[in-house]
């Protein structure tokens, strides 16, 4: 094992005036170490289309999960799928990329758009092996990892984006690699790329798209450990060894409440400088300790933290906002959401007094459901979790 | 002078950045920079008379609505 590991993302989007998509993103962790994505694109649109790729990238998973090989999975979807009544044939499109032990991908392609690699911020090439498994043309390729190399698996609607629009035979792949290349290694997450990547797609086809798309990014990434600390702990007396606690921690450190960051100003023995700056109207300023990376005011700001997270697991549409606004909810999220892999949540179960007063939208059961929440979402973007309590 | 406005949650939800607000155009309008440091704090544990303000450790309870009345009789009367 390495102190790398993979980030994976996906995003589609759905034939104009379709209400399901045909395309299917799987993704499953296996007991092994091993991560295993597949995207799978159904025939047509649809109804028909989402059935198919969904069945396709759910047998392909389960089955490579249980250790079955690729050979038995394609005969199996081959035997399985429906047949389309217009066509005459059973039919969806699929790649897996499967990541070992962060050590190793191996990228199966099934007449998809080619996966295109990024390595050290360039589009690069690898070898690829053609296989033949029951009449099909299969392309497979194992190769070594590196920290930070970008996988971008695309469904066909991503290449079809424009065509005879915006482009005479659709966005070509190497425009597509050109468009992706300067942001492939900048940091941001596998979500955010396959957002960016298929913004572009839905505004080539004008709004009206008139294929299903799909991106699925994969992301190799070193492990950073991030330490949460919100709220002082219900006995006075434990202030001391949550402090050292949460400080022998590895990684950054943020500071979540008012309370809570004049207690570590105290235990560090540093100023606590409180700024003015209301960068975003409804999020109170932050502040800062010499020796935090970061110091906010608790629940508000945790609270729209939250809702960023839930955006970010499905549509994703205010990553434009939190990764550049420099307001204390944006920075917690870029930290938690784009920087860490591994979030130690340090939670005190103080009672504020001050809160329970009836006029307030704020308590302390609220706070205690926002950490429940929140590391539930983070756990759904792949992170580690640990929450302590005190 | 320092002026310490407080913008822990509860201040916050009470206005403290309307205050702070009108605070920082009063300090301006009357060319007062120089003398009056206005600066953020966080909670006092007075939350129930927010928006929590102190002038020199005096503590006042300040509204948005009577912010500039308590600039004018508070704050200019100690110049």
């Amino acid at each position: 094992m390495n102190n790398l590991c993979a980030d994976i993302g996906y995003r589609s989007i759905n034939h104009f005036g379709e209400e399901l998509c045909g395309d299917h993103v799987d993704v499953i962790e296996l007991e092994d170490h091993s991560t295993v994505a597949v995207l799978a694109d159904g025939l047509g649109s649809g109804v028909k289309a989402s059935i198919l790729s969904t069945l396709t990238s759910k047998i392909i998973s389960t089955m490579l999960a249980a250790g079955l090989s690729l050979e038995d999975c394609v005969e199996t979807i081959a035997a399985t799928l429906p047949i389309c009544s217009e066509r005459q044939v059973a039919y969806s499109t699929f790649t897996i990329i499967r990541v070992v032990a962060s050590e190793e991908a191996e990228v199966i392609q099934y007449d998809n758009p080619n996966v295109l690699m990024f390595r050290d911020g360039k589009i690069t090439d690898y070898p690829k092996t053609e296989m033949n498994i029951g009449g099909k043309k299969i392309l497979q390729s194992r190769i070594r990892l590196q920290e930070n190399d970008l996988f971008l698996a695309m469904s066909d609607g991503c290449p079809h984006a424009g065509i005879g629009d915006a482009y005479n035979f659709g966005w070509k792949e190497e425009d597509i690699a050109a468009y992706m290349e300067p942001i492939s290694d900048v940091g941001y997450t596998a979500k955010t790329l396959s957002t960016i990547l298929l913004d572009e797609v839905y505004g080539l086809y004008g709004g009206e798209p008139k294929d299903d798309a799909t991106v699925l990014a994969v992301r190799i990434r070193r492990r950073e450990p991030m330490n949460l600390l919100f709220g002082p702990p219900s006995n006075r007396d434990d202030c001391g060894m949550m402090m050292a606690l949460f400080f022998s921690k590895e990684g950054k450190h943020i500071v979540c409440g008012g309370t809570t960051s004049t207690i570590v100003a105290d235990y560090l023995g540093k100023p606590l400088i409180p700024s003015i700056d209301f960068v975003d109207p409804e999020i109170p300023p932050i502040a800062t300790i010499e020796g935090v990376d970061l110091v906010t005011e608790g629940v508000i700001t945790i609270n729209r933290v939250l809702a960023y997270a839930k955006d970010h697991l499905a549509e994703n549409e205010s990553y434009q906002k939190w990764s550049y606004q420099k307001d204390g909810a944006s920075l917690i999220s870029k930290m938690l959401f784009e920087e860490a892999t591994d979030i130690n949540f340090f939670v005190g179960r103080a009672i504020n007094p001050a809160h329970q007063n009836p006029d307030l939208p704020i308590n302390f059961s609220i706070k205690m459901q926002l950490v429940t929440e929140l590391s539930d979402c983070l756990k759904k973007m792949g992170k580690r979790i640990k929450v302590s309590y005190f | 002078m320092k002026l310490m406005v407080c913008i822990g949650s509860s201040c916050h939800l009470k206005g403290s950045r309307q205050v702070v607000e009108q605070l920082q155009h009063l300090i301006a309008e009357n060319d007062l920079k120089e003398k009056i440091d206005l600066g953020g704090t966080f909670c006092m544990g007075k939350c129930q008379q927010g928006v929590c303000v102190t002038l020199d450790n005096d503590f006042y309870s300040v509204t948005p609505e009577t912010a500039e009345d308590f600039f004018k009789t508070e704050v200019m009367s100690r110049l």
